[in-house]
């Protein structure tokens, strides 16, 4: 045989050496193929499905999260698993907004992602519940530009559904009520405007020296979506009108007016997310009274009878504003089908009858109209009927959900004029 | 010659380009089969990546800088839970551990690298400045973002404690000021300080919540307010002269209420007549002293809530290590301990109104029956103004409170050569850098075999400051100790040089023992007592272990200021808190 031969056949057997022994590194080693790149092919050993969800339910969420669980759900026969994790919905719309969760790019599937990449998208939230559909809209308008298309969607088999529903009411501490009931004849957000801006404070009012000057509460926007709708109801009450504009809200007059209303908050910096929680825990030092969630109030009214002097008393507004706290399932790449779907089942148990049930025990309005509010012993509506809870709410505007461009001008006034 | 390749040619070519791919093919099935085994042989090894700094990504112990007055309580806390031994699923065993801060140092260490996951401020106050800073910070890197929203440096806080801010008094002087008939204010305060010069009262530095209040309740006092203070009412030159006023009328800068307490504790009854403080100081006081109890006087034109917050820093900046999933679980678990019922019970019983609003503060065995604190209380709040103006309030104090005289007094003997000296010299830089209100004057005198005064007062303005900086740069150590020598040089330049209105003090560090000096500490005494109208407070630091501790002891106590110790670790920031009481 030629030399060059024996050359070309010493090659080949090297090669097929070289080959032979690296398949069998592999083998033995077992490859360092990501779990993550497994979960693409192959049935996961848990399905697990992130709720990112609004602060007003996630005590409910996240009881009826463990509920689920304990029933060892499964999905094609993999077990699923629901997690929570709590998050203002302005909060969480300013992450969607900044992408800080990591959704993929326009055209990027998890096949052609790196290891790291896929590791970046381990936290990825199955599942959305913000305080207000709205907040959907703004998160779905801001993916638009990004990637061209919705990423929650309003119509077919993942719409957005509401779980429950809360109302803003007015929550005033029953001393400062009486005072306001009497001198002024209810309470309205033009009757607390009066009270923001009287010069002599409670007593000008006909009120305890003690009190000092009349105090609202309201949420802080940078912390809870509350703090926005409660500006927005504001607004409606002022102009008298349900819808309101970018216009309105930058009319000099109403400003003004808002600038003073907000003037009385005692202290926005301190303000949590848990407006509420707040309002119970530093009582009537901190404010005499607030437009805050329904649910919340009730969530608190315990808390707030065992801890202070003076109970707390609801009232209903003219112009109305509430949350219907949408669940809204991520359509994108980021989780798989099965995620999806699992997603889906948790959905369908919020709104089975029984969970339904025991959200009345959080002071929340069921969605599904088989459910009364007074259906167990355990809701806070009938617990607290004597503090002005109403089960049937009376005759009212509902106010429109603020658009983009009104949500916008709303913050940014805020941060000015009132935050710095 | 022909331009075909003859047979041969043409198969050493073949076999030539057949090599290359096969090596090529070769090199590329290596690297994937080497790749595999690498990975196994670091996982077998239990090597795992690290962060840019700080821990590795499967760490599981929190550090929690947490604020003075509340850092051995949760420190308690800390201990019950790391004694739990709880485990991360993984098997880390979770731990805590606390990090004394003052708060204002809090928010500017969370900016970068902080060496700390968790933050444990005495107020929201605090929070609202990082986020503040932290979005002025991010801006600046990334620009404005459409939604304005959720761009925080820390994740949502949690309160486990609240207690409002009072004006602590031994119950005596609060019957004198109308206890418990009237309602008394911060101005009934101020009006009995000026009005009479042997009340004797004190707030912490605004680095801390309480002293931050009390300050802002003196501009809005100053301004004719009691809400919407803005930056154009705060600094009216009316509002400042009330300001300064009653600044001067203040005993003494420095620290927090818990400083306060032990000196209170030390020196007796006659310390102070009245101080800031938050209410949980005034029960824990009486629960542990015998004697005249405090009372706790809630401002009548409103106060402050210290409302202890406790939030997960969202670390993870470029060069800083992320908090990793067992922190994160460590952190989660600390705050479910922390606002169980069983711990809720055990913030009651010393003193702090617990953030679960199940516990009643008055039922049966609660701190909060007697009437030296009232649960009804406090009726108001004064308005907390936008961070903004709270930081004009910060930065126009310098220019309100007492001006300073301050001689640094520095051991430059041998025993100080190598790192002594070194760590010395930023030490006195921190503290001149710390000093910044434009009446405030330092001088600087050092001390070996002899006394040699480096710079006479000088006032602390850019100038001023930065000849400073050149002197401190320029200590060299050799020879012997002349401490006392020093003490008495800097005594005779502040009896000559220094002003009856201003704070006039002594820093004094030595890391040795005196044998040089030609004045003794008797006669140093004497000196003290024959110039009693002119005080002039000395603290001393004895630094390392070698330093003579009694002698340092004496010297304080007889010039009516505190005695520290320092090592090589904590130099720098003693010198920043001592720089807090001017």
């Amino acid at each position: 045989m030629e030399r060059t031969r024996w050359i070309f056949i010493g090659i080949l057997v090297v090669v097929l050496l070289i080959i032979g022994v690296s398949v069998v590194a592999r083998i033995v080693t077992g490859g360092n193929a990501p779990a993550e790149a497994e979960l693409v092919l192959v049935a996961p050993d848990t399905i697990t499905v992130r709720v990112l969800t609004a602060l007003p339910v996630e005590p409910w969420v996240r009881d009826a999260a463990t509920a689920y669980n304990a029933t060892n759900p499964t999905l094609n026969g993999v077990p699923i698993k629901v997690e929570i994790t709590p998050m203002d919905g302005l909060t969480a719309l300013g992450r969607w907004d900044r992408n800080d969760f990591g959704a993929l790019e326009a055209g990027k599937t998890l096949e052609n992602l790196t290891e790291a990449e896929k590791a970046a998208l381990k936290n990825f939230p199955t599942v959305w519940i913000p305080d207000s559909r709205y907040l959907v809209e703004l998160a779905n308008a801001s993916y638009k530009e990004r990637l061209g298309r919705d990423v929650f969607l309003t119509d077919g088999e993942y719409r957005a559904r509401p779980i429950a529903i809360s109302l803003f009411t007015w929550g005033i501490y029953e001393s400062r009520a009486a005072v306001l009931e009497q001198n002024f004849g209810g309470v309205s957000w033009n009757i607390i405007h009066d009270a923001a801006v009287a010069r002599g404070g409670w007593p000008e009012l006909g009120g305890d020296p003690s009190w000092g000057f009349f105090k609202l509460v309201v949420p802080n926007p940078n912390k809870n979506a509350g703090g926005l709708t409660a500006m927005v109801a504001a607004a409606g009450e002022y102009y008298k009108r349900t819808d309101i504009s970018v216009a309105d809200f930058t009319d000099p007059q109403f400003q003004a007016w808002l600038r003073e209303l907000m003037g009385s908050v005692t202290d926005f910096s301190s303000a949590s997310a848990y407006t509420a929680e707040d309002f119970a825990l530093f009582g009537y030092s901190v404010g005499d009274g607030g437009q805050l969630l329904e649910s919340d109030l009730l969530q608190n009214m315990q808390g707030i009878l065992t801890r202070w002097d003076d109970p707390l008393k609801i009232y209903y507004p003219q112009y109305v504003t509430w949350f219907e706290f949408p669940f809204t399932i991520w359509v994108g790449p980021e989780t798989s089908a099965l995620e999806k779907n699992a997603a889906l089942e948790f959905q369908r148990f919020l709104l089975s009858e029984d969970q339904q049930k025991a959200a009345l025990a959080y002071g929340l309005r069921p969605t599904n109209p088989n459910v009364p509010l007074d259906a167990t012993a355990e809701s806070l509506f009938v617990k607290w009927k004597d503090r002005g809870v109403e089960l049937v709410v009376p005759r009212s505007d509902a106010m429109r959900n603020p658009d983009r461009e009104v949500l916008l001008a709303l913050l940014r006034w805020f941060q000015l004029n009132v935050a710095n | 010659m022909s331009n075909e390749l003859s047979a041969k040619q043409r198969t050493a070519l073949t076999i030539g380009v057949i090599g290359i791919v096969v090596v090529c093919l070769c090199v590329i099935v290596a690297a994937w089969a080497g790749q595999s085994v690498w990975d196994n042989l670091r996982a077998r090894s239990g090597v795992t990546s690290t962060g840019p700094s700080g821990w590795d990504s499967a760490a599981a112990e929190v550090t929690v800088a947490v604020s003075p007055g509340m850092a051995a309580t949760l420190a308690q806390l800390a201990e019950q839970f790391n004694a739990q031994a709880r485990k991360t699923p993984d098997g880390s065993l979770m731990l805590v551990r606390t990090l004394s801060v003052v708060p204002e140092n809090m928010v500017e260490q969370s900016l970068a690298n902080p060496p700390f996951q968790a933050i444990a401020p005495d107020s929201s106050l605090w929070l609202n400045q990082l986020d503040r800073r932290w979005v002025e910070k991010q801006n600046a890197v990334e620009g404005e973002t459409l939604i304005p929203i959720g761009n925080r440096r820390f994740g949502d806080p949690v309160r486990y404690a609240a207690s409002p801010v009072v004006i602590a008094a031994w119950e005596s002087v609060a019957r004198g000021l109308g206890w418990p008939e009237h309602d008394i204010g911060w101005k009934d305060i101020q009006q009995q300080a000026t009005a009479d010069a042997t009340f004797k009262w004190n707030h912490p530095s605004t680095g801390h919540a309480s002293g931050l209040l009390a300050t802002l309740a003196e501009f809005y006092a100053g301004a004719g307010l009691t809400r919407g203070l803005t930056e154009e009412a705060a600094t009216a030159q009316t509002t400042l002269d009330y300001v300064r006023a009653v600044e001067a009328t203040v005993r003494f800068y420095g620290e927090g209420e818990d400083v306060i307490v032990r000196r209170l504790a030390a020196e007796g009854r006659n310390f102070l007549d009245a101080f800031v403080a938050q209410e949980q100081v005034v029960i824990a006081w009486n629960q542990a002293q015998s004697g005249e109890r405090l009372v706790a006087i809630y401002p009548a034109e409103g106060t402050l809530w210290a409302d202890h917050p406790l939030a997960l820093l969202e670390l993870g900046m470029p060069g800083e290590a992320p908090i990793t999933d067992n922190q994160r679980r460590t952190y989660q678990a600390f705050v479910d301990y922390l606002i169980s019922a069983e711990v809720q019970k055990q913030l009651l019983g010393v003193g702090y109104r617990p953030a679960d609003l199940d516990v009643r503060l008055d039922g049966t065995g609660s701190p909060f029956t007697g009437d030296a604190v009232d649960w009804r209380q406090p009726q108001t709040t004064l308005q907390i103004p936008p961070a903004s103006v709270v930081e004009v309030v910060q930065n126009v104090w310098w220019y309100t409170k007492r001006p300073t005289n301050v001689y640094l007094v520095v051991d430059v003997s041998g025993s100080m050569q190598g790192s002594p000296i070194e760590l010395t010299r930023a030490a006195l830089h921190a503290f001149v850098d710390q000093i910044r209100g434009d009446r405030d004057q330092v001088g600087l005198i050092t001390f070996a075999s002899n006394v040699n005064l480096v710079r006479p007062l000088q006032p602390v303005s850019e100038a001023g400051r930065a000849e400073l900086h050149g002197a401190i740069d320029g200590l060299i150590a050799s020879g012997n100790t002349a401490l006392i020598d020093g003490v008495w040089t800097a005594h005779t330049e502040l009896a000559t040089n220094g002003n009856p209105e201003a704070i006039n003090a002594i820093v004094v560090m030595t890391d040795g023992r005196e044998n040089s000096s030609r004045q003794s500490l008797s006669s140093l005494q004497r000196r003290l007592q024959q110039t009693q109208d002119f005080p002039i407070v000395i603290f001393t630091i004895a630094f390392g272990s070698d330093a003579d501790e009694k002698l340092m002891q004496s010297m304080a106590e007889m010039g009516g200021g505190q005695y520290r110790r320092a090592d090589e670790t904590d130099i720098e920031d003693l010198y920043k808190i001592i720089s807090t009481y001017f």
